[in-house]
């Protein structure tokens, strides 16, 4: 731990709508964000975790940043609870149906209103979304050397040490600052919220004033983005045609309630397993 | 996503009568660009998958495939990519390039295109690390769209009524039509961005399917300039490091024997491993709970924090099958599952479902399994005298 100075630590998230509950789901299979239970993006606990991690470790400061309607507080919240220091929300009408490529731009105008930073933790990727090209995007804009599917790190000097997943092995890399790390979720789960993080809460939401000043609510003006950049005008893709698919199976062949080598014999016989195995 | 879509069907029914002035918009058709992927110089499989899906969109654009591949001493694969269907390779070979960095690939990809005079209409990559790390970078510095983990790619024609911005109306011939699935894979998703060429897009590994390579086909090799610059190396790799093959890439094993919070313990696995050796292209998966509770490393993961899978057999031990492990494993051709709850959701999709316990199952599984693969060997035997 010699590192020298403290950091300045940016931390990315984003509330989704929750997949697991019913509840928000129209007919259609589509989600009804207004509807749906809202959720942290549960691959941004660990790029919170890395944050608080770095902090804990080295020293410095956490800045949580996110973008979304009005409700999306509540993730910055959550992320208070957990111990960063502040939290900074971009909220605009005018981003309303922003492409991965808006998203980022609107982001790395947030950030650069947010003034000087050592290290930006992402989540891999959202489980809305699930493109993973948010932070890459990011890293683009602000010209910054990038760590995806980062599973460990560690600060030496002014140098980052990481280990990033790739197929069927990994990749040690080393790193000036400041970069962007999209954390993995092989990286350490997030710790439960601290005592003092959830005390704060309760207390901010008592004083309206001082939550203000805890968690900044900024728009595109504030910013100083180009609204033509943002929402569908910024955006180079557009959905232009979706369709349900089918439920997948749903006629299960089931075996129940026979020996088990008699449902064994049957299942190998009804099934193709045979044509998989391993001739001798 | 769907809130574009209602603006476009509502401003479409203001605007008919004025539907037969819409401007058609003609772009030149450019050449489909695949960025090849290799890993220490060994070339990826998606990559020949993506030249088989270029094929198709090239034969439809009357256009040519080109193929960029970044490494060092890569002759061998060059012709490799020329005998999977690509028209010209174009190579840039350099020492920086044996490892993936994302900087310096940057700046060789980034380069290349702006150096032709017509950019690719099309431009693919690999869901795969290395493509999900470089092709946001390409698409962000040339402000493109570019979809990612197609299922399935096609050219058509597009027709664009909204007004919003009123220069974008108009018919697009020849759009890339990127489909992903969307919303926990409940939805099929056509995505479009016909506006900007390169139109990008990254597919999953496993899903295209490759030519049959031709010893006998033609292409052409041209060699790429490489100009890094020293901020280029703000970032280094020290190693990269490959474990042995012997656990088998989950993405591209033929079966998958997975196992969940209903093995009840992590010595279950050491019981799905023996199920596994019965099969001799296969590996191990498990879903998040037991990867989060340290059972098995994260690498065997299936699902939407995991890896999404398509083996030809997928057998569930213990696995209640939510929505969460169902969207990276749905797709397998057959899905076998073992669980003593006769609720469990996993027989709402699986093709065979066994109810009971897991320990008495599979042990009798494998000793059947056993039997069977010994005749099968002994025909074999037979039928060659």
């Amino acid at each position: 731990m010699s590192s020298s100075n403290p950091k300045d630590i940016f931390v990315l998230v984003k509330q989704v709508p929750d997949q697991g509950s019913k509840a928000g789901l129209n007919p259609d299979g589509t989600i009804d964000r207004a509807r749906a239970k809202r959720m942290l993006n549960p691959f941004d606990r660990y790029a919170l975790q890395a944050a608080l991690h770095t902090k804990k470790a080295y020293g410095g400061r956490v800045t949580c940043i996110s973008m979304g309607p009005p409700p999306a507080v509540e993730v910055l919240l959550e992320a208070l609870e957990h111990g960063v220091d502040r939290g900074v929300l971009l909220s605009d009408k005018r981003l309303a149906a922003s492409d991965t490529l808006a998203t980022a731009y609107a982001l790395y105008k947030t950030i650069l209103y947010c003034g000087h930073f050592d290290l930006i933790f992402c989540g891999l990727q959202t489980t809305d979304g699930d493109t993973a090209q948010v932070g890459p995007q990011l890293a683009e804009r602000l010209n910054l050397p990038q760590v995806t599917y980062c599973e460990d790190f560690s600060l030496e000097g002014d140098k980052v040490k990481a280990r990033r997943i790739i197929e069927g092995g990994c990749q040690h890399i080393i790193s000036d600052m400041p970069i962007l790390i999209t954390v993995a979720n092989s990286y350490h789960p997030l710790e439960y919220k601290s005592f003092r993080g959830t005390w704060k809460v309760q207390w901010l939401q008592r004083h309206p004033e001082d939550l203000k000043k805890v968690i900044t609510t900024v728009d595109l003006d504030t910013v100083g983005a180009d609204p033509e950049k943002c929402g569908l005008k910024g955006s180079p893709t557009i959905v232009a045609h979706t369709e349900k698919v089918g439920e997948i199976g749903g006629n299960c062949k089931m075996f129940e309630g026979q020996a088990i080598s008699d449902m064994v014999v049957n299942i190998i016989e009804k099934s193709n397993v045979k044509e998989y195995l391993k001739i001798s | 996503m769907t809130d574009k879509e209602i603006k476009n069907s509502n401003t479409s029914q203001n605007t008919q009568n004025t539907e037969s002035a819409l401007p058609i918009h003609e772009t030149p058709r450019g050449n489909v660009m695949v960025i090849a992927e290799q890993i220490l110089g060994e070339l990826q499989p998606v990559t020949l998958e993506l030249l088989g899906a270029g094929r198709l969109l090239t034969d439809k654009l009357g256009t040519k495939l080109v193929c960029l591949l970044l490494g060092h001493n890569m002759a061998e694969t060059t012709k490799k990519l020329i005998q999977y269907g690509a028209d010209i390779v174009y190579v840039a070979d350099h020492p920086e390039l044996h490892t993936y960095r994302t900087l310096p690939f940057r700046r060789v990809v980034c380069d290349f295109l702006e150096s032709l005079s017509e950019p690719p209409h099309v431009t693919l990559l690999g869901s795969t690390t290395t493509g999900r790390d470089l092709a946001p970078r390409i698409a962000a510095h040339f402000e493109t769209g570019l979809t990612a983990d197609c299922t399935e790619l096609d050219i058509g024609p597009y027709e664009h009524k909204s007004k919003i911005d009123p220069s974008k109306l108009g018919l697009y011939p020849d759009c890339l039509y990127a489909i992903r699935p969307s919303f926990g894979e409940s939805l099929k998703a056509r995505i479009l961005g016909p506006w900007k060429n390169p139109q990008m897009a990254t597919t999953r590994p496993g899903v295209m399917i490759p030519l049959r390579a031709d010893p006998n086909r033609q292409g052409e090799i041209i060699t790429v300039p490489v100009n890094l610059k020293p901020e280029d190396f703000r970032l280094n790799v020290a190693e990269t490091v490959r474990e042995i093959a012997s656990a088998l890439k989950l993405t591209e094993a033929d079966v998958i024997i997975s196992g969940g919070f209903g093995l009840g313990t992590p010595e279950g696995f050491a019981l799905l491993r023996e199920l596994a050796s019965c099969f001799p292209n296969s590996a191990i998966g498990a879903s998040r709970k037991v990867v989060d509770l340290g059972w098995i490393p994260y690498e065997h993961q299936v699902g939407q924090t995991g890896k999404t899978v398509r083996p030809k057999l997928y057998i569930a031990c213990g696995i209640s099958g939510a929505i969460q492990h169902r969207v990276g494993m749905s797709k397998s051709s057959t899905i076998i599952a073992i669980n003593k709850d006769p609720d469990a959701p996993i027989f709402k999709f699986a093709h065979y479902g066994i109810v009971g316990d897991v320990y008495q199952i599979i042990p009798e599984m494998i000793k059947q399994l056993k039997c069977v693969e010994k005749e099968q060997g002994e025909k074999t035997i037979v039928h060659s005298h």
